[in-house]
């Protein structure tokens, strides 16, 4: 694997240059994650966004290290820095390196959209957070117990002397949900990995939750790489957004770049397209024309251009775009992002 | 065809269907013997009125009765109490409680469901034209090439190309899917659709194209939709009145505008809060409080008011007495005791 030049400065947690994942298949190539980069510091939260099949949550696997087994590391690097200052070229380890084995669970923690893919239905809540707490350090289990109990009251479980005797089963989904974070938090990670964590949630509970993750990043200074489908969760939760199409990071920028300045016309025609809550009552919602291409007929140029207002015939359909940069820091990757430098979003 | 019973109100002349006291109460059972040892109350008491040619959007948390509501109306399930009044066609009133088998067979031709899950709801070994014929062959509509006029007229209606007939749900996007299930809904001209999420597990920019096609649809047609959904903003969107659901119970219905900009229910107003609003800055100054607790256990129903163990206005009357869904001004109704006196926050219009 080829280590990328860019510079990995010191507040940086975790960085992906260029990254590839493919899956062969019967029908083609299947370019999942096709060329994406972002990065994320300590202690911040980075919103990832896009439709389904965008490819969030197999980049978001193959930060772990945990992809399917047909998945094809096509390439790119990811770094992360250690609790200790090092830094370890993840997209080089195997799946059960003993690095990798040590990282997940000790450093970097994981949380997805179903809690029973994370949780044991035949192990107690408080068996499993002890069984984890003690492979990564050496207590006894009485302290270990005791942790788990203490990682209950902090993710605000009620009844957490109770509960960490209970099984899976025994627990509503938003209590669920609060165990896998829990469990997640064993061991002080420094990056948290959310993968939809609040999508088969209810409204309240996943507000519950946004406002439990919210305090605990502050509380305990890590980084979460958050990944869901739905702007108004994205708006609530995160520094800076990335948005995902069809394999690639569209644009990336900070929370408010990307509401209210957003640089790149599918951010734009996805903002427009959702219908707000006390907002204006057009009969009417905007859409974008056509769908999400299947992966298989990725269309050539800009991989939007045939559902893109702005695409302009012999530059869009013929040359991928580049990643255009303001001074901001914030990204597109469209022909046209400086002649949306002062428009924002209606 | 049974006449509105005696005891019912006369319907109003703008009404399709009418939903009185209706109850739905499931048996639980366990232990040794699988005894019964208690019942959920899915739907308890429940009064509301869907006008002709309107969008009635049902809104509540997971459990809170809305899908049952919707198959009960459809006669999915039988219900424990109370009548449920349809404008035929026609212009007759039946109650559907009453209804045999028969006499129900005809009423579902007017009654029809979308589902959420495109994926699921269609029978993969079927082609788009059976699936979208099906429900015109079942009835014994039309000749075989008839039947396919038909389904090429209801996939133009609903923005697919006719020529896809052959195609098996495979072939087509989760978006394609839902327009082949509302193509199958249409098909023997029902006057209601029941859509239970049916956006729901669509991509943002696909559901906005179905949204749309939907409103369309009911503009062309007449239709009248109940429209179940978790999400407040689409539910906004599309809905002239909505209703809100806590365990089992109404707990306010009105106009939209007006119970979103101006809640009467302490439940409303923690709802409307919890939604994450796509605009930071918004969110940022917004005094989002999260709403204590989780919804109760549906076999296990608080005494008093429902909603008083995770309501911030709470008191002793609260604890102890039933709040009454009551009419009051503006067209709406609210199952509070301190309605009147509360004075909550909806989303502020931009
Ligand atoms: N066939 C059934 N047998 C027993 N209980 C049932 C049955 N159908 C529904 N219930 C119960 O009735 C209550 C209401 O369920 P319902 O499916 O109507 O809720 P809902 O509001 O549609 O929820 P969701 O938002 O999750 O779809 C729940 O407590 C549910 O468990
Ligand atoms: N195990 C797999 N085998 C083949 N293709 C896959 C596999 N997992 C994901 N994909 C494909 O990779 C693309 C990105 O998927 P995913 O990362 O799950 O999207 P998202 O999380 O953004 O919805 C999709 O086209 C999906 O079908
Ligand atoms: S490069 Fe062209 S097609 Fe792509 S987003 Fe920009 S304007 Fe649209
Ligand atoms: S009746 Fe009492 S507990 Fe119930 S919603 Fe009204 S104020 Fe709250
Ligand atoms: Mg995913
Ligand atoms: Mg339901």
């Amino acid at each position: 694997m080829i280590q990328s030049n860019n510079p990995f400065p010191p507040e940086r947690l975790l960085q992906l240059d260029d990254v590839n994942v493919h899956f062969p298949m019967r029908e083609g190539l299947v370019k999942a994650v096709n060329g994406v980069s972002y990065h994320i510091n300590r202690g911040e939260v980075l919103g990832i966004v896009g439709e389904s099949g965008s490819g969030k949550s197999v980049t978001a696997r193959s930060i772990m290290r945990l992809q399917p087994k047909q998945a094809l590391d096509a390439g790119g690097s990811i770094r992360f820095r250690r609790k200790s200052g090092q830094e370890v070229l993840i997209s080089s380890e195997d799946r059960q390196s003993s690095t990798m084995r040590d990282l997940r669970g000790n450093e970097i923690g994981m949380i997805f959209q179903e809690p029973m893919t994370a949780l044991s239905p035949v192990h107690t809540i408080g068996t499993q957070i002890m069984r984890t707490v003690m492979l990564h350090r050496n207590v006894s289990k009485a302290d270990a117990r005791a942790r788990a109990i203490e990682l209950l009251t902090k993710v605000q479980m009620p009844r957490p002397n109770d509960i960490v005797d209970r099984y899976p089963h025994h627990l509503s989904g938003g209590m669920r949900q609060r165990a896998m974070i829990a469990l997640a938090l064993a061991c002080d990670p420094t990056l948290l990995i959310a993968d939809e964590p609040t999508t088969a949630l209810d409204v309240t509970t996943e507000a519950q939750i946004l406002h439990l993750l919210k305090s605990l990043q502050q509380e305990l200074g890590m980084a979460i790489v958050f990944i869901t489908h739905n702007f108004g969760v994205v708006a609530d939760i995160a520094d800076r957004v990335a948005v995902m199409y069809l394999g690639r990071v569209v644009e990336t920028g900070t929370v408010d770049e990307i509401f209210y300045e957003p640089k790149h016309p599918y951010t734009q025609a996805l903002l427009r397209s959702i219908p707000k809550l006390g907002g204006q009552k057009a009969r009417r919602l905007k859409t974008i024309a056509g769908s999400v291409p299947d992966p298989f007929n990725v269309p050539d140029g800009c991989s939007f251009h045939p559902r893109c207002m702005r695409a302009v015939g012999g530059v869009c359909n013929v040359t991928a775009p580049p990643e255009v940069r303001f001074p901001s820091g914030q990204m597109s990757r469209c022909h046209f992002a400086e002649e949306f430098r002062s428009e924002a979003a209606e | 065809m049974t006449v509105t019973s005696e005891k019912a109100m006369p319907m109003q002349d703008d009404t399709l269907i009418s939903v009185r006291g209706v109850k739905k109460y499931f048996p639980v059972h366990g232990g040794w013997l699988r005894k019964k040892i208690g019942e959920v109350k899915a739907v308890d008491d429940i009064t509301f009125d869907i006008k002709k040619g309107e969008t009635f959007g049902l809104v509540g948390e997971s459990g809170s009765g809305k899908s049952s509501i919707a198959r009960l109306i459809l006669r999915a399930y039988d219900l424990t109490d109370g009548e449920i009044l349809f404008r035929r066609a026609n212009g007759s009133i039946v109650d559907i409680t009453s209804l045999g088998d028969r006499e129900m067979r005809e009423i579902r031709r007017e009654m029809q469901m979308i589902f959420q899950d495109p994926y699921s709801s269609l029978n993969p070994r079927m082609t788009i034209l059976d699936l979208v014929g099906e429900p015109l062959t079942i009835h014994g509509v039309g000749s075989p090439s008839e039947i396919e006029d038909r389904v090429a007229e209801l996939l133009r209606l609903v923005g697919l190309r006719p020529e896809y007939v052959a195609r098996y749900p495979h072939a087509f996007s989760g978006g394609q899917r839902q327009r082949i299930g509302i193509a199958r809904a249409l098909a023997l001209n029902p006057s209601f659709i029941a859509a239970d999420e049916a956006v729901s597990a669509l991509d943002v920019s696909v559901a906005a194209q179905n949204i749309n096609l939907l409103q369309d649809l009911q503009e062309q047609l007449g239709l009248t939709y109940l429209f179940i959904t978790h999400d407040l903003g689409m539910v906004e969107h599309i809905s002239d009145r909505i209703g809100v659901m806590y365990l089992g119970r109404l707990m306010e219905v009105g106009p939209t505008e007006e119970m979103f900009s101006k809640p009467l229910h302490p439940y409303t107003e923690a709802l409307l809060a919890a939604v994450p609003q796509p605009d930071p800055r918004g969110n940022r100054e917004r005094k989002r409080v999260a709403l204590k607790g989780e919804i109760a256990d549906a076999m296990n129903i608080p005494t008093g008011c429902p909603f008083h163990p995770r309501c911030p206005y709470a008191d002793a009357k609260c604890r102890a007495e039933v709040p009454a869904l009551r009419s009051v001004a503006g067209g709406r109704q609210v199952r509070c005791h301190y309605a009147e006196s509360l004075d909550l926050t909806g989303v502020a219009a931009q």
